[in-house]
């Protein structure tokens, strides 16, 4: 065995408290980055990959076939700035009834006539069965291929007026969304095909401009109107990670803190050690080691310890992502892209912690290489005089009580020390400010998300599904839900699958009638539609289609369509969803029914009396009592206090921890100061008094901080537009609170190695130099 | 030295013969080591004694006993009268205070305090404010010859007057015993004998006094009683004859 390995044994086995404290704090800052880290990757990684597998449509145009021949279209496949082309493809947009129970199978969906799955662009990957080949047989597309295996789905039949009937013979996935379903190219013709579909590669694909300028060369030369829908892999890159985008400000932000305070104690531990640790290095230096093995040795000693928690921080903050990824990734067209995070995450983490750690401990070893054995040894372990010591002076002559004034000034004496553990106080402080506001940001948006409190949700049975019709139609249903006792407001709804001019995602209205929605209060610009031809859209549906409050898009269903206008923006929801009014819907369909009735129940009315009250009166209804609770709000909130608790400990154990080498490198002055009569309770109220006065400035500076943390990660957050009166969280009493959260952290950290210190023996001390 | 009221010990009983220190069969085991074995005696007020022995012999301990510092294993310590047996350790802290002072080899100065709050610091902690703490700070080291380094930092002080610093640090309480662990130790010649001359100066004004030391000189020229100890024993107590 080696002397410097001895020497580094004998150093962490010396300094057992210090060693836990640094393996603590890098388990717990390796789990944070791991996860903010992983995020991160997750968002685009795992569709980048999987685009890159199908060899992914950098666009996937449209041609109007009336304007543009097939041969016209075709040429477009040898235009400069065209990589890999494929097609022309018939296209048609068929509206399918509801016969089976693939939600994919049913409305609007864009047919597309392909030979087989393969071929320079778009290679899809075909999940069950087998590829259309022959006329009658069709091919779903799976949004998201990582659902639970559909056996059955198989076999089922697609039928829409007018057109014959398609067996599903296949489940496939298109990271390119370049079709709902794809049938063999002798059955369009029977299909009536109104388009004729391209899909390119480009050589310049990683900006809009590039894009852009590749659609201009290949609709060069075409007639004007030609184009009618391009649609690019930004957009669907964009649409992947948007709700992992919601959740990275806040991941990323503890990470960075978690990383700050891991340097920052690791650096704190190491110095105090040197500091501490002088006569030790001088007679390491005396028996023959080197400055570089002396080096070795201080090194060696936080290795050890971060070493094992960056191990276990990696093997947490995978087990962590999983549940974080699930939140994420919920209800997002991931095709066959397989989320999760790459390996290359713990590595860089397995490697990436310990080095920094090394770094941040160089520094102050390289101090103990500089000093010279005699020097080391004559400096005991006393302190430099001259530091400070006007504030200590000062200090003497208050009349506060001198365990206090000497708390007071101890801080001073040890300038950059204190530095570094209010640094720690102040993360901290952010952090606690940070998790406050946006916990109450995030209560006040989930109880506006969840609407009243008691509310009752009615469907109307489907046959389809093996449930019983309802014996009553749409308007006698609404009449009876309102005449039973109990309620409130009556709001009939249904979700109708539309295609959008212009766009190639799907998107499915919530066409509602009756009283005002309980989403309405969601509204953050403009106002609730009222009328016929409005809608209300998620921040997220305008964001990826690039339109805003006032613009007006084309809705089609069945042959028909009509002009909406964007009349309000919602606080958050999902892309694909809209809101509009019951007249819009009849502009469209005017046989539609409402199938689902949501029900807000007057003060004091048992949601479960209702819903009994309705089966009974109609057994062809099934109410469902809903239960409070929203996914977004529980895993921030859940995963802030997680994060905000790590780092409370963290900024705890770094107070803990220079605490701790102040009561050894002073352990002489306390045994002297007990000799003339300083009690046990004196002794701890000085030691937590020099920890609490950093810590209330901590507290000052922190604050702030957070505030502004907060205000930065709720701008952010592109998926949700908060009103203001949910960003103004802060209140007097929460602010006088939080003002006392550094002093709090600091008085924890400090209490228990302050009483070790007021306990300690001191009598050998004090006989010895 | 000037006899003045300003270091003259003021604890209660301090007449001539009244017995301000008492052990009875003290014993003091670390692990299989016996520091101290039985050990007994007395010092009455206004008595300078000097513990003299080998290294390993127990003078610390017993030193550190007397202090309230350590606890016995066995047998009882009065000091002043007091049982220290019977006080907690806030108790103890509290009886050093006012009955207890102090003075060590290397001094034990904080060194971030000048001279003079390290010497108003003792009477800070009983409460006194801080201008009259450092008034009587003042006048202890003008007693002591050294007022004119009243605001120098341990750091600029040389060895003997550091000593003179504790010295006055250890008297601010009146106490009823001082205490003194080799106190010329970490001295040369000349400024131990400076050191020397005041704790006889003290001793002569009343002051009880107990010194541990290597130091043969220092026991002869400063203690009129000598305890020899030997493995944890007293091994010889005698009367010495004071050499000028």
């Amino acid at each position: 065995m080696s002397a410097v390995w001895r020497a580094s044994r004998a150093a962490v086995r010396r300094r057992r408290l210090q060693t836990v404290v640094i393996g603590l704090v890098v388990l717990a800052s390796t789990t944070t980055i791991m996860l903010a880290s992983g995020l991160l990757d997750a968002a685009t990684a795992p569709f980048d990959r999987a685009f890159a597998k199908q060899n992914g449509a950098h666009a996937v145009v449209e041609f109007d076939s009336a304007k543009a021949s097939k041969a016209q279209v075709e040429q477009t496949a040898r235009r400069p700035g065209v990589e890999a082309a494929a097609g022309p493809f018939d296209q048609v947009v068929i509206d399918f009834l509801r016969t089976t129970d693939i939600p994919e199978a049913e409305g609007p969906l864009t047919v597309v006539g392909r030979v087989d799955p393969s071929g320079p662009v778009d290679r899809l990957r075909l999940l069950h069965g087998r590829w259309a080949t022959a006329p009658g047989e069709v091919v779903i597309n799976l949004r998201s291929a990582a659902g639970p295996p559909r056996p059955g789905t198989l076999g089922s039949q697609l039928r829409a007026p007018g057109v014959p009937p398609l067996t599903v013979v296949g489940l496939a996935s298109s990271m390119s969304q370049s079709a709902d379903a794809w049938v063999a190219p002798a059955q369009m013709a029977a299909l009536r095909p109104s388009a004729v579909q391209m899909l390119y590669r480009f050589t310049d694909p990683s900006t809009e401009e590039g894009i852009r300028a590749g659609l201009e060369a290949v609709t060069g030369g075409l007639p004007a109107g030609s184009l009618t829908v391009a649609q690019s892999h930004l957009a669907l890159r964009k649409a992947f990670s948007s709700m992992a985008d919601a959740y990275l400000p806040l991941m990323a932000l503890f990470g960075v803190l978690g990383l700050l305070v891991a340097v920052l104690i690791v650096a704190n531990v190491v110095s105090g050690a040197v500091v501490s640790g002088y006569r030790h290095i001088g007679v390491l230096k005396a028996v023959g080691f080197t400055p570089n093995q002396v080096v070795a040795v201080y090194l060696t000693m936080v290795s050890v310890p971060a070493a094992a928690g960056c191990v276990l921080g990696t093997l947490f903050g995978n087990l962590l992502a999983e549940p974080v990824l699930r939140a994420a990734f919920q209800g997002i067209e991931s095709g066959s892209a397989e989320i999760g995070i790459s390996p290359w995450v713990s590595i860089t983490c397995l490697l990436g912690m310990p080095l920094l750690v090394l770094l941040a401990a160089l520094v102050p070893a390289l101090r103990a290489h500089r000093l010279s054995a005699a020097q080391a040894i004559s400096a005991g372990s006393a302190p430099c005089p001259g530091r400070g010591l006007r504030v200590q002076r000062a200090l003497g002559g208050t009349r506060l009580p001198r365990a206090v004034s000497l708390g007071l000034g101890q801080p001073f004496a040890r300038p950059g020390r204190t530095a570094m553990t209010m640094a720690a106080i102040v993360l901290g402080v952010t952090t606690v400010t940070l998790t406050t506001g946006l916990t109450s940001t995030m209560l006040a948006f989930g109880a506006a998300n969840q609407g009243a409190p008691t509310e009752v949700g009615v469907r109307a049975g489907q046959p389809a599904f093996g449930q019983r019709a309802p014996a009553l139609n749409d308007r006698q249903i609404e009449a009876l839900l309102r005449s039973l006792p109990g309620a409130r407001q009556v709001t009939p709804k249904v979700f109708v699958d539309v295609r959008l001019a212009g766009f190639t995602q799907r998107s499915a209205v919530n066409f509602q009638r009756g009283d005002t929605s309980a989403v309405a209060s969601q509204i953050v610009q403009g106002r609730w539609p009222a009328g016929p031809g409005e809608i209300a859209a998620p921040p997220s549906f305008l964001r990826q289609r690039g339109l805003a409050v006032g613009d007006q898009i084309t809705l089609q269903l069945n042959g028909r369509q009509t002009r909406a206008t964007i009349v309000g923006q919602l606080m958050n929801g999902d892309a694909r969803f809209l809101w509009s009014t019951w007249p819009t819907l009849t502009a469209l369909d005017p046989g539609t029914a409402a199938d689902h009735y949501e029900v807000q129940l007057a003060d004091g009315s048992d949601a479960h009396s209702y819903a009994n009250s309705v089966k009974a009166a109609d057994p062809g209804l099934y109410p469902a009592v809903s239960s409070p609770g929203d996914l977004a709000t529980t895993t921030v909130v859940g995963f802030a206090s997680v994060f905000t608790t790590l780092l409370i400990i963290v900024a705890a154990l770094g107070v803990f921890n220079t605490v701790l080498l102040n009561a050894r490198e002073r352990r002489r002055d306390l045994g002297m100061l007990k000799s003339i009569g300083m009690t046990p309770r004196q002794v701890t109220i000085m030691m937590v008094t020099s920890m609490a006065a950093p810590g209330a400035a901590g507290g000052l500076v922190g604050i702030p901080a957070g505030m502004l943390t907060h205000r930065v990660i709720v701008d952010t957050v592109g998926v949700v537009v908060f009103p203001e009166g949910m960003k103004d969280v802060w209140h007097a009493p929460q602010l006088a609170a939080l003002a006392l959260a550094g002093v709090t952290i600091a008085v924890l950290g400090a209490l228990v190695p302050a009483r070790s210190a007021a306990r300690m023996t001191i009598a050998p001390l004090l006989h010895n130099e | 030295m000037r006899r003045s009221s300003t270091v003259m010990p003021v604890t209660s009983e301090n007449s001539a013969g009244h017995v301000v220190v008492r052990l009875k069969g003290v014993r003091k085991q670390y692990a299989e080591t016996a520091a101290l074995d039985g050990v007994s005696l007395s010092i009455s007020a206004g008595e300078a004694v000097a513990v003299m022995g080998p290294s390993g012999c127990g003078k610390s301990t017993l030193l550190n006993m007397i202090a309230g510092l350590d606890r016995p294993t066995e047998g009882t310590v009065e000091i002043d009268g007091q049982d220290l047996g019977s006080l907690n350790e806030t108790g103890l802290a509290l009886f050093r205070r006012r009955h207890i002072g102090m003075i060590f080899q290397f001094f034990n100065l904080i060194d971030d305090l000048p001279a003079l709050d390290n010497v108003a610091l003792s009477a800070q902690l009983i409460g006194i404010p801080a201008r009259q703490a450092r008034r009587r700070a003042l006048e202890l080291l003008d007693e002591l010859g050294i007022a004119g380094r009243k605001d120098a930092y341990p750091a600029a002080l040389s060895g003997g007057e550091r000593q003179r610093v504790a010295v006055a640090r250890a008297l601010m309480n009146r106490p009823a015993l001082l205490l003194a662990d080799e106190p010329t130790g970490a001295l040369d010649s000349r400024s131990g004998d400076q050191v020397m001359d005041l704790l006889i100066d003290l001793n002569q004004i009343g002051q009880t006094l107990l010194i541990v030391t290597h130091d043969q000189h220092l026991a002869t020229r400063c203690a009129s009683h000598l305890i020899e100890l030997a493995d944890g024993r007293v091994a010889r107590e005698s009367a010495l004859e004071r050499v000028e």
